[in-house]
């Protein structure tokens, strides 16, 4: 009421000073850079008269009548009113406007105002990438997208688990990613600098993702890189940080003494002799972790300029990024990054432009063995503690410390670190071509090609290696000399020859994939007020490969320094057939055709409705089978724009549902293969040829069943929501989903009568998830120089396989580790979770002999032995007890963000938290000699010691099998980790000597992590059946950084 | 100008839906894939894939373990009770139905079933309905019934009735169709095959382990012995005592690598580490022999001459198995290796070795004890043995119970083949037995231990009861292992008795 009256006033005086006019001059900036703003329309209020600014930011108004107001307005900047007092020039500097860049949401083949979407979609705003600095894009999603759940991994480089609404298909549960309107992979990703991104928005419900049809049932992360800014100067921008990370906590060992304690306790009591007489001069050994977690540096430089004239506008980008992993030290383990962007957009006439993106990449890495009992921390974990890093008697050959006691599998992990030589050097090139072309006013006919190149060589080289006298692997006698075998060559008489070589091993693969698209979008308005947006289109795309290797032995020195296929000397003779040896094969070409269409319909900005349709065709499926449709549509209601609706506290209210069908084709065509030559490593270890005599003879046999009646799977998904905006200041975005698949591809369980050929894919499954996914979030507008804002996501979906086969009798195993044996500890199985946990039950400990006669039947058990559940009440504990006893996914994710500005600095802290996710401990290796975890100290010693099934009593002769798969070695995951705090100062424009911008900040990543778990991170990462089976895996490196971010 | 622009624009459009409709057809050899349709349409074609109708056969080293671990020659070792836990279950006779090595061997044999039946299928027509034609053709096909005949034995002598099919290998449209066979109707089929192969098959071979026709004869005498068909036995049996063979003088050397494909090998299954591939998702399915590496003493190390390789010590001889050899049977130390007298004789070797863990009974089985130099790649997996499936000697005992148990006995032949075995056993004549039924099953535990035949016989001979039963048997299964659970879920099948 009081704002009318005062413009009421306002216009009142300008009406009884219309008289007097005056020239107005002036030059308009951004606030924050002080750049020029070129082409800032400016109109004098209440009229058509305006100008704009021209390319120094200036603009000029004749006979402007005094006290009238100028608006000044340009896109992605609040507008600004000023009110006219003389004919002084005037300055007017311009705030951009974060909300108003965000209005807009990247849908498929188009844009659209977010108060205008009826669908189901997360945004993550630049601020929020340029916060957290992430060195994969994904990093940046996790917490911050709602509905997207993200488990990180550690080893530099290395590629997240990313599931968007949980986990539907069997086949992959990668979200499809579109990078400019360009579809890629999530492997892509790796290759991006996040510095270059403008947005990203993640589509979730399928009214959203129907229009990308294939693969969009996982969701669609769609990044939107800068472009060009038309007619404005350039902007120079220069962001470095550098930094060190290092290792969190350590796990919970036995230092020697301990160790020599436990195991000749171990051996006495299963009857042996002391292995150890002696402990006293053992001490405290070596840590193996301390030998190769090392410090590893980060540094990331990123320089770019943006900007344009009329015609033209560019965004040119360069960056490198170099990160050091913490497992074995920035020599050994590491990922480099070289980025080269170059975003051009072309007005070729008034109706054709012309986009060229194109941007460069290449990437250097190095890695360690990881995830294994035997990889570089699964031998830290599990080596001997007696054992010295380096040998220092000279007499003896080796040069390294080895146990005498682990003579297979284990080894010293500097050993292993050392001899560990391998680089991967990739080239990818990737981009788009699009030309758009006006045809009538609100008629584009939009033609795009995308495309991805990628190129890899890599080499490794596996040197000769001496692990102590008495080790089966050690490739050299204690003298020093190669071992030697006898052959026999096949004429009655033999051959002496070296048993090992070294060798080298060098690969390259080559990629290719594009997409072809063309589409018409028409927008128009029907009566005034129904705003109808089409469009129609048609995409064909196609991906290619092929790699090939070559292996060759005897490599000079055996030394990585000559480590090179054309240098090592290797020749294949009738006793040694592989001293040179090499493959190659071609990818699967993978080709899709579609067409589609969508209408987006709105009333006043009131009813909105969105409907789409799409026919996909793809080569995976059987003739009968290639096409299929798929269609979703969604509603929605603003509130608040009703006439009816009056309440002051709500700003925005907006209702939301949707539903819709979409297809997945991630399966590889079928047909009945005839595999030729020597194996065949199918998941089946379908073998192949033979050897008479002395000679080996190539076979051939089939390899692959056959399903012809192989279709589309389909999942159906729908979504209810409502966005809210509150006391001007609280925004509230809250989504229900319901998805189900019908037809899930999944492996058949073959009878085992017919062979070992590799099963079949069938649509013989279901499943359901369901979950919420909230974001709520404030921020104080007022003007006070202190300035907040807090934000939290929350997701959560839950998973349950309804169907696999008829009988439910496919399922499939896996989260493989091997502690003595091999054990599959997850199951994708009918009636739950995808990948969930699968073993016994455990029930405390047996504490005497009678307890153990009064429970099933459980062969070999002893008191002090672990009590299984006898689950299906037989009276026999065996495989049938095996059940549920764990779930590695989460039961909700939270990720909550706050800043505050005050003055120069700002703050930043973003939280994540991850709660109900088990984790599965698999890296003891259970060896008689191998260490143990700390926690052997609270064993089982005799009745009443303890009852903690984690906590058996310690044998060499487990005759209870203790170490079988069981909740024993399941764990809480549930972890809350402050990923990012960061403190910036921006130095006052006074001070900053020419610069528009100059801003310092210090960050840390992963500064706190709060779990109960015992291993190193909780965060594991993996496909559906090995998330959360902790095989050693690589841990994220706490990380500190400062870093400077320069504008001029 | 305008209208070139908007022809541009409807050219870029009518290029993608001209020649689209193709785009997603699939052409497997796009990617250079051979499918069946490619196949079999030469000489060479046929050749390759009888080579691979051979390789379920080195798939099967785990019958020749658990054939002795299930009776009173061995014992399953390893590093504790739950190392190995499937053939403990069999050593125990506490076996589960999901016991992973009878899963995996009756899938191995059935693929034998499914390549065979595959090749012969198309021996007249290809896919395409072509007929190949070459010399050798039949002979080759000798070779192929003959070992579908194998992979019937083998899943008969274990299982009992089991699913049969001959005509096709199976294709989705026969999953869950089948069910168990009378194992009569099964054996039959076995003769049938056997029969076949002898009538086509040479009585030599130029590739070194290629099936002849005296292993034909061989494995259809076994065959009859094993359905007490003495009086067909007679014959087949005579026409292999009567072959190009003759026993090794000194019986060690049988075992050596210079032995294999020796004068008294009638039928060997091959190894090599020629072709070191290995697979440890697939343990067994690689070239190289894994039983090898089972029989190993652990940690066993000593000077360069010491000639043996350390191993997991899986399966062990029983000192019950030991104690059946009489003084001077050359066999005894040949068969069981005791580790610490070989230590103790020989100090030059500074023999060192870890006493297994398990189950320990001072023994190892020396036919199969890993030696240096006969591995490589990955070690453990490459062991060339060959394992020496049909030896002469037991041609020559099977022949003797056959004649003695056929329905006009010839104790005399008998007899001469008895003595035979004995002779060259002690090196002398004067270890003689008489010939009687229960003097031939004896000497077959003696003769042919830790070869996989002594629990098989013992149930075939009506023995095991009486053998086994303070050791746990459980004469309620028949002496059948149990239908692997799994097929049971997938194919309904029925379960054994007993389990």
């Amino acid at each position: 009421m009081i704002t009318k009256f005062l413009s009421f006033l306002i216009l009142l005086s300008t009406t009884l000073a219309f008289s007097q006019t005056v020239n107005v001059k002036g030059t308009v900036k951004d606030l924050e850079s002080g750049q020029p703003l070129i082409g800032v329309n400016v109109i004098v209020k209440n009229t058509s008269k305006g100008a704009s600014t021209d390319f120094d930011g200036n603009f000029n108004i004749d006979a402007v009548g005094i006290n009238s107001i100028l608006v000044f307005s340009y896109v992605g900047y609040q507008n600004q009113e000023v009110m006219v007092l003389n004919d002084q020039p005037i300055t007017v500097m311009l705030r951009e406007d974060a909300e108003a860049l965000d209005e807009i949401v990247v849908i498929g083949y188009g844009t659209q105002k977010v108060t205008d979407v009826s669908g189901a979609i997360s945004t993550v705003k630049s601020e929020t990438i340029e916060n957290l600095k992430p060195l994969r894009v994904e990093e940046a999603l996790q917490g911050t997208a709602s509905g997207v759940a993200v488990i990180q991994g550690g080893s530099p480089g290395s590629k997240p688990t990313v599931l968007v609404r949980g986990i539907p298909s069997f086949t992959g549960t990668d979200p499809v990613v579109i990078i400019d309107g360009v579809p890629q992979t999530l492997y892509d990703l790796n290759s991006i600098n996040s510095a270059d991104i403008q947005s990203i928005n993640i589509l979730k419900d399928a009214a959203s993702t129907a229009i990308y049809g294939v693969k969009g049932g996982n969701g669609v992360i769609v990044v939107t890189t800068k472009g060009g800014r038309n007619n404005e100067k350039t902007e120079f921008s220069f962001n470095a940080y550098t930094g060190f990370q290092s290792v969190d906590r350590k796990v919970g060992l036995l230092n020697a003494s301990e160790y020599a304690t436990i195991i000749n306790e171990g051996s006495v009591v299963s009857g042996g002799n002391l292995i150890f007489p002696d402990i006293s001069t053992l001490g405290m050994g070596t840590d193996w972790q301390d030998e190769i977690f090392k410090d590893a540096q980060i540094s990331s430089y990123t320089l770019s300029a943006r900007g344009g004239s009329e015609r033209v506008g560019y965004f040119l980008s360069t960056g490198y990024l170099r990160q050091g992993g913490i497992v074995g030290g920035i020599d050994k383990s590491n990922f480099n990054r070289l980025n080269f962007t170059a975003n051009v957009d072309v007005q070729l006439s008034s109706k054709l432009k012309f986009i060229i993106n194109t941007s460069y990449a290449n990437i250097k890495n190095q890695s360690v063995a990881e995830n294994s009992f035997n990889s570089i921390l699964g031998n830290a974990i599990n080596f001997d503690p007696t054992v010295s890093p380096y040998n220092t008697d000279p007499n003896d050959f080796a040069s390294y410390g080895y146990s005498n006691l682990l003579l297979s599998e284990i080894f010293n992990p500097v050993q292993r670190l050392e001899d560990t030589y391998n680089e991967n050097n990739g080239d990818k090139l990737y981009g788009k071509l699009e030309l758009q072309y006006d045809i009538l006013d609100r008629l584009k006919i939009t033609s795009r090609f995308g495309y991805t190149k990628w190129d890899q060589a890599s080499k490794s080289f596996s040197p000769l290696a001496y692990y102590g006298p008495n080790n089966v692997s050690s490739d050299y006698n204690p003298d020093g000399t190669v071992k030697t075998q006898e052959v026999d060559n096949g004429d009655g008489t033999t051959t002496i020859i070296p048993s090992f070589h070294n060798s080298v091993t060098e690969r390259k693969n080559s990629n290719f994939n594009y997409t072809f698209e063309t589409f018409a979008s028409y927008g128009f308005t029907l009566k005034d007020n129904h705003n109808f947006d089409l469009v129609l289109g048609v995409s064909t795309s196609k991906s290619t490969g092929n790699e090939m290797g070559t292996t060759r032995q005897d490599v000079r020195d055996n030394s990585w320094a000559w480590a090179d296929i054309s240098a090592a000397t290797g020749v294949n003779t009738k006793l040694n057939t592989n001293a040179y040896t090499g493959y190659s094969f071609q990818y699967l070409e993978r080709r899709n055709l579609s067409y589609f269409s969508r209408v987006n319909y709105d009333y006043e900005n009131k009813y909105l409705a969105s409907f789409s349709a799409r026919r996909d065709g793809s080569i995976a499926f059987g003739k009968d089978n290639k096409f299929a449709n798929f269609y979703a549509g969604s509603l929605g209601w603003v509130i608040t724009n009703e006439d009816f609706f009056n309440y002051d506290a709500i700003n925005f209210l907006k209702l939301r549902g949707s539903y819709g069908t979409v297809g997945n084709e991630n399966v590889d065509p079928q047909y009945v293969s005839i595999t030729i030559g020597g194996p065949s490593y199918n998941s089946t270890a379908n073998s192949n040829g033979y050897t008479f005599g002395t000679e080996f003879v190539s076979g051939a046999t089939v390899n692959s069943f056959n399903n012809p009646f192989l279709r589309w799977e389909e999942q159906t998904q729908y979504n209810i929501g409502f966005d809210a905006t509150l006391f001007n200041n609280l925004s509230l975005s809250v989504d229900y989903f319901n998805k189900s698949v019908d037809g899930l591809l999944f492996t058949e369980a073959p009878p085992l009568y017919a062979g070992t050929s590799e099963p079949v894919k069938s649509n013989i499954g279901s499943t359901e998830s369901k979950g919420i996914d909230a974001t709520i979030g404030y921020r104080n507008s007022s003007v006070n120089e202190l300035k907040f804002n807090t934000s939290f996501n929350f997701t959560t979906s839950k998973n349950l396989v309804t169907a696999t086969n008829k009988d439910g009798t496919a399922f499939i195993a896996g989260g493989s580790y091997f502690n003595g044996q091999s054990q599959l500890a997850t199951r994708f199985e009918k009636g739950y979770t995808p990948g969930y946990f699968y073993g016994y039950k455990t029930n405390g400990l047996f504490q005497n002999q009678s307890e153990v006669d009064a429970h099933a039947t459980q062969p070999g058990a002893q008191p002090g032995d672990i009590r299984f559940v006898d689950i299906n009440n037989d009276g026999i504990i065996n495989d049938d007890d095996k059940t549920k006893i764990g779930d590695p996914f989460p039961k909700f994710n939270i990720g909550w963000n706050l800043g505050f500005d005050y003055k120069n600095f700002d703050l930043n802290m973003f939280t994540y938290a991850s709660v109900g996710n088990d984790i599965y401990r698999a890296y003891e290796r259970n060896a008689q000699f191998t260490n143990k975890d700390r926690s052997i100290l609270n064993r089982w010693t005799g009745e009443g010691t303890t009852n903690d099934a984690k906590n058996p009593r310690y044998t060499f002769a487990d005759t209870n099998s203790n170490i079988r798969p069981s909740d024993r070695y399941v764990e809480d995951g549930s972890f809350i980790k402050i990923k990012s705090l960061i403190l910036g100062y921006t130095i006052p424009e006074s001070l900053n000597a020419g610069f528009s911008q100059v801003r310092i900040y210090a960050q840390a990543k992963n500064l706190l992590t709060l779990t109960k778990y015992t291993g190193y991170d909780p965060e594991i990462a993996g496909g559906i059946l090995d998330t959360g089976i902790d095989r050693g895996a690589y841990p994220q490196a706490r990380t500190f950084l400062i870093g400077l971010d320069l504008k001029f | 100008m305008k209208s070139i622009k908007n022809s541009i624009g409807l050219i870029i459009i009518l290029s993608i839906f001209l020649g689209c409709s193709d785009v997603v057809d699939f052409d497997p050899h796009d990617e250079y894939q051979v499918t069946e349709r490619d196949y079999l349409q030469s000489e060479a074609d046929y050749q390759a894939m009888a080579v691979s109708c051979y390789t379920p056969t080195q798939w099967l080293n785990q019958v020749i373990v658990l054939g002795d671990i299930a009776s009173d020659n061995a014992v399953a070792g390893g590093e504790n009770a739950s190392d190995v836990v499937a053939l403990q279950q069999i050593d125990d006779y506490a076996i589960l139905t999901n016991n992973s090595t009878l899963q995996d061997l009756w899938l191995s044999a059935y693929e034998g079933v499914n390549r065979t039946n595959y090749l012969i299928a198309y021996k007249d027509v290809n896919l395409l309905g072509n007929t190949v034609n070459f010399e050798g053709k039949e002979a080759l096909y000798g070779e192929v019934h003959f070992l579908r005949a194998f992979y019937y034995f083998n899943l008969v002598k274990m299982f009992g009735d089991v699913v049969l099919f001959t005509d096709h290998k199976l294709g989705l449209s026969d999953f869950g169709t089948l069910q168990r066979s009378p194992k009569a109707e099964v054996y039959a089929q076995m003769e049938k095959d056997l029969i076949h192969a002898i009538s086509v098959l040479p009585t030599s071979q130029s590739q070194q382990g290629r099936i002849t026709k005296y292993a034909a004869q061989a494995l259809l005498g076994k065959v009859y012995l094993y359905q007490e068909k003495f009086d067909e036995a007679v014959p087949v049996l005579q026409s292999v005592v009567d072959g190009p063979f003759s026993l090794v003088p000194n019986f060690d050397d049988i075992f050596l690598l210079s032995g294999e494909n020796g004068p008294e090998s009638v039928y060997e299954v091959q190894y090599s580490n020629g072709q070191p591939y290995y697979n440890w998702g697939g343990q067994t399915r690689g070239q190289g022999n894994y039983a090898v590496q089972q029989c190993g003493v652990r940690g066993f190390n000593g000077t360069a001459e010491m000639p043996y390789n350390s191993g997991w010590s899986t399966n062990l001889p029983t000192q019950d198995l030991a104690a059946a050899y009489e003084d001077g049977d050359q066999r005894k130390d040949a068969t069981t290796f005791d580790v610490e007298a070989y230590a103790t004789n020989n100090p030059s070797l500074n023999v060192t070795y870890q006493v297994a863990p398990y189950k320990n009974t001072g023994l190892y089985n020396k036919k199969y004890l890993p030696r240096k130099g006969q591995t490589s790649g990955q070690v453990e997996l490459n062991y060339e043995n060959n394992q020496r499936t049909i030896r002469y000697s037991e041609v020559l005992l099977m022949a003797a119970e056959a004649n003695l148990r056929a329905s006009s006995p010839n104790q005399a032949l008998a007899q001469t083949y008895l003595d035979r075995v004995r002779d060259r056993a002690f090196g002398d004549e004067n270890h003689r037995v008489t010939a009687t039924v229960q003097a031939i099953w004896s000497e077959r535990r003696l003769e042919l231990g830790m070869e996989g035949d002594r629990f098989f016989d013992l149930v075939r001979t009506g023995q095991a009861a009486d053998v086994l039963g303070s050791r746990g048997y459980n004469p309620a299964t028949l002496g059948l292992f149990p239908i692997p659970q799994r097929e049971i879920d997938i194919s309904g099948l029925t379960q054994n008795a007993g389990y």
